[in-house]
């Protein structure tokens, strides 16, 4: 990769080295790392049977991703090849830590509803595939970019789940203040908030995706 | 020799990235600490409030938690050496007594298990049971926090119909008939049979301090 210039962006185009605007369309919308990739969807499923559960997560995700990118990024010269993966899997615990002991400390209900999946973003395969896929060869700024991107991606698909899915099947969604009601006609569908309302929303999802993105990637063809 | 440096360098590479990420995670332990503290504790009169049926609103502040606490639950101490801690719900601190709770604990699954048992004034009947720490599989061990499991437990006895001190979390599927029988959770046997430990060494714990101590 251009790395010849300048330490921080690798180019002179730009703060990205021309390379912004992609990474960043990439990570939210045609690589999204949950609709079109689909991984880390152990989480994905777990926690979006509350919109605001599902928004606490993305931001748990994106601040591990950013952070996780960032150092592995500035350490790709002089992590040793053989151990890289153990040294990317120390930097992204470090962080998960850090966010979970936050949440304990200042949002304790938050912290118990999420349980032991804020813990598992260790696992998640987003984060490590964006150290060992991108951070490693590219420089810092670009890679913040990336998992700013990859964090977007995430949370907004996570968010879109939780809204359907606390909508359905609790009648109504209440989060941090705000609050929509479908009205009293409606009975709530338990089924969505269950693990199988989320393979159901999430394949629906999937499939909306794929279909604005097969529309987009023919575009960009002609 | 270019490969013995190599090994170094990666040696020394480990060390310094684990100390580093060590010394950090310390630092925001530290920092994050005494209001971590202030939720556990609420969270524990949280347990023992609801375990013991005190009525309180589910969105009280952990200051508001430990009032009610104050003012509603007398601790006592049973047994004289290594006594046992009874919280004894007393309304607005009369003599009237409504139900004692006592804490247990033990190895879950994967993590310890922390909770309490709350009886009725006769010793012998349950009045809830409420899990404050728990690290199960969610979905399957983690349901013992649930409301249908914990609820199957009140107005249970303790003790089976010998007078043999104990609860018997049965299998799911089989039918919990007897008066100390609860239900277990389907795919979580390993946890409910480790739960089913811990409550019982707590019951055995407490009838043995009761005789001891002549109550």
């Amino acid at each position: 990769m251009a790395d010849n210039n300048c330490m921080t962006c690798g180019g002179s185009q730009g703060l990205c080295g021309g390379k912004g605007m992609v990474t960043l369309k990439e990570g939210v919308w045609t690589n999204n790392p949950l609709a079109i990739q689909v991984l880390g969807i152990c989480s994905a499923l777990a926690v979006t049977n509350k919109l605001s559960n599902s928004l606490v997560m993305g931001a748990a995700l994106l601040f591990v991703c950013v952070g996780s990118n960032l150092f592995v990024s500035l350490l790709r010269n002089y992590i040793p090849h053989r151990i890289r993966m153990i040294a990317e899997v120390a930097i992204i615990a470090t962080f998960v830590i850090l966010f979970d002991q936050f949440l304990k400390a200042y949002y304790w209900e938050m912290s118990k509803q999420l349980g032991p999946y804020v813990a598992l973003i260790i696992t998640n395969c987003i984060v490590m595939g964006r150290a060992e896929a991108f951070a490693l060869q590219n420089p810092p700024i670009v890679s913040i970019v990336d998992g700013v991107a990859n964090g977007i991606g995430y949370g907004v698909a996570l968010a879109i789940i939780g809204f359907a899915r606390e909508l359905f099947g609790a009648g109504q969604v209440d989060c941090f203040g705000l609050s929509i009601s479908v009205g009293n006609w409606y009975t709530p569908n338990l089924l969505m908030i269950m693990a199988p309302g989320a393979f159901f929303v999430f394949g629906v999802l999937i499939a909306v995706f794929n279909l604005f993105k097969g529309d987009d990637a023919e575009e960009d063809k002609k | 020799m270019n490969k013995m440096r190599q090994n170094i360098y990666t040696m020394f590479f480990a060390v310094v990235l684990g100390l580093s990420c060590a010394l950090l995670l310390t630092a925001v332990a530290q920092v994050t600490r005494p209001a971590q503290e202030k939720n556990k504790e609420a969270e524990e009169i949280r347990n023992v409030l609801s375990a013991l049926k005190v009525p309180f609103e589910s969105g009280s502040s952990p200051a508001d938690l430990i009032a009610i606490f104050e003012r509603d639950v007398e601790k006592q101490e049973l047994g004289q050496d290594d006594p046992l801690i009874l919280y004894a719900y007393k309304p607005e601190g009369g003599n009237e007594l409504k139900g004692v709770a006592v804490r247990f604990e033990g190895n879950g699954l994967w993590a310890p298990i922390k909770g309490f048992l709350a009886l009725e004034p006769d010793y012998q009947t349950v009045r809830g049971l409420t899990f404050y720490e728990q690290e199960e599989t969610p979905g399957l061990g983690g349901e013992i926090v649930s409301e249908s499991f914990r609820g199957a437990f009140e107005s249970k006895k303790i003790l089976d119909a010998q007078g043999n001190w104990g609860i018997d979390i049965v299998r799911s599927g089989t039918e919990a008939s007897g008066d100390n029988q609860v239900a277990g959770i389907s795919a979580a046997t390993m946890t409910c049979d480790k739960v089913e430990i811990m409550i019982n060494e707590i019951i055995g714990t407490l009838a043995l301090k009761r005789e001891s101590d002549g109550r």
